[in-house]
């Protein structure tokens, strides 16, 4: 079992985990934003920088994809990681300037603004971390979206930039955007995935009529829980009160809970 | 959708024989789009959503390739490619001018189509033949020792059909 030393204090590792994992594990806050525990490695955001001891030298390495193969030495709080971390959020800020998310994030960092010029509008507001890309490949199967363009002129998108064939209005991409550019819009019959464009009828829950998801994602879902079927059509609120109904013996009171 | 690509190529089924090409395999997919573009000139969309559903790669990441690589072409090309080296040797000796007499003469943006589709005309910062300048490449041949002159003569000829000897040799 290999030994990691943070920030000059050793712990026990196991074989293969990585530096981010080891490190929060023992109470070590690391930022991160293009890192997802349900998704594959990108190390694309560069956020989660800690400074690698190579013994006379030091290297800067992403913790959430570098794996403890032997003993390692590592500093997270070293003058040289903070500022290499710090440099990473002011470029992300002038990328995305106004999302709270990444500002929240920014000030937990200490980090007030940021000194670089703001990027135009077809550039603003993704830090092209690709997690929405990854879970509709990885978690969900259906990769509507995808990366599109190179160098400064990447961007995520669907193909040829329309409402793609693909998507189920699942919003899962939605759910991982760490910045809160990707959203799901409720409209009165259709569900939107913004900024991809896609709309599709939405369906609403069977018992008391709250807005739950696209209909061919909820049409997925029937398919893959046969077992399920009668709780799939319904919301959370009401898939509990359907099975705590199933616990009250007939003829007794409901027990109101206080 | 599928087979509704191969239509549009005179009856050809296009994207079937470069599949067959390459043994259907998922890997191959850059060659495959590469013989697409020679075949038709640019990647039209309704053949890579065709090559994309029959090759069962997502056409998300069929768009990521062809929006990545600089030589795919998602827009109608041409007939011919003009590439115009603009390089500091090139520039110097008079690259600057002759775009300027390409684009006016041809009504081609850099990097755009002419409106007859009888040009692409692409500058390049350098291809690498310094000797030959101010160097200009129409469909992969290399002319040197450009002026206005020649250079438009060059092009018009060309567009006539009655291409002139490549003054590159030897």
């Amino acid at each position: 079992m290999p030994t990691i030393n943070i920030d000059g204090k050793d712990f026990h590792a196991e074989t293969g985990e990585t530096i981010l994992e080891a490190a929060r594990r023992n109470g070590f806050w690391i930022p991160t934003l293009c890192h997802h525990p349900a998704l594959s490695e990108q190390a694309s955001c560069r956020l989660c920088l800690v400074e690698l001891d190579r013994g006379g030298w030091s290297q800067m390495v992403t913790s959430c994809c570098y794996p403890i193969r032997r003993d390692i030495k590592v500093r997270i709080n070293s003058e040289a990681a903070v500022s290499a971390r710090r440099g990473v959020m002011e470029l992300l800020l002038a990328r995305c300037p106004e999302s709270p998310e990444l500002r929240e994030l920014a000030r937990k960092m200490n980090v007030e603004g940021t000194p670089y010029p703001k990027v135009t509008e077809a550039q603003r507001n993704c830090v092209l971390c690709g997690l929405c890309v990854r879970v509709c490949a990885e978690r969900i199967g259906r990769s509507a979206i995808g990366f599109a363009g190179r160098g400064v002129n990447r961007s995520v998108a669907a193909p040829f930039r329309m409402p793609s064939k693909d998507c189920i209005g699942c919003g899962a991409c939605a759910a991982v955007c760490p910045v809160g550019t990707i959203k799901l819009r409720i409209h009165e019959t259709e569900i939107e995935v913004s900024p991809f464009k896609s709309r599709m009828a939405i369906r609403r829950c069977s018992a008391c009529g709250a807005p739950m998801s696209g209909e061919p994602h909820m049409k997925q879902l029937e398919e893959k829980t046969p077992a399920a079927k009668e709780y799939v059509g319904l919301c959370p609120d009401c898939r509990r009160k359907k099975s705590a109904a199933a616990f009250v013996p007939v003829g007794s009171k409901p027990v109101v809970p206080r | 959708m599928s087979g509704s690509g191969a239509v549009t190529g005179g009856g050809k089924d296009i994207v079937g024989e470069i599949l067959d090409r390459y043994g259907r395999q998922k890997g191959m997919l850059i060659p495959m789009m590469q013989d697409l573009q020679k075949e038709r000139g640019y990647l039209p969309r309704e053949d890579l959503v065709d090559l994309a559903e029959r090759l069962g790669v997502p056409l998300s990441q069929v768009y990521h390739v062809a929006t990545f690589y600089a030589s795919f072409s998602l827009a109608p090309r041409g007939r011919h490619n003009i590439t115009l080296c603009v390089g500091t040797v090139c520039y110097l000796k008079g690259a600057g001018a002759i775009a300027d007499a390409i684009r006016k003469e041809f009504e081609v943006q850099p990097g755009g189509t002419s409106p007859d589709h009888m040009f692409t005309f692409s500058p390049v910062n350098c291809v690498g033949a310094c000797a030959l300048a101010p160097v200009m490449v129409v469909d992969d041949k290399y002319y040197g020792g450009m002026t206005v002159e020649t250079a438009l003569k060059t092009l018009r000829d060309i567009a006539a059909g009655t291409p002139a000897d490549n003054k590159a040799a030897g």
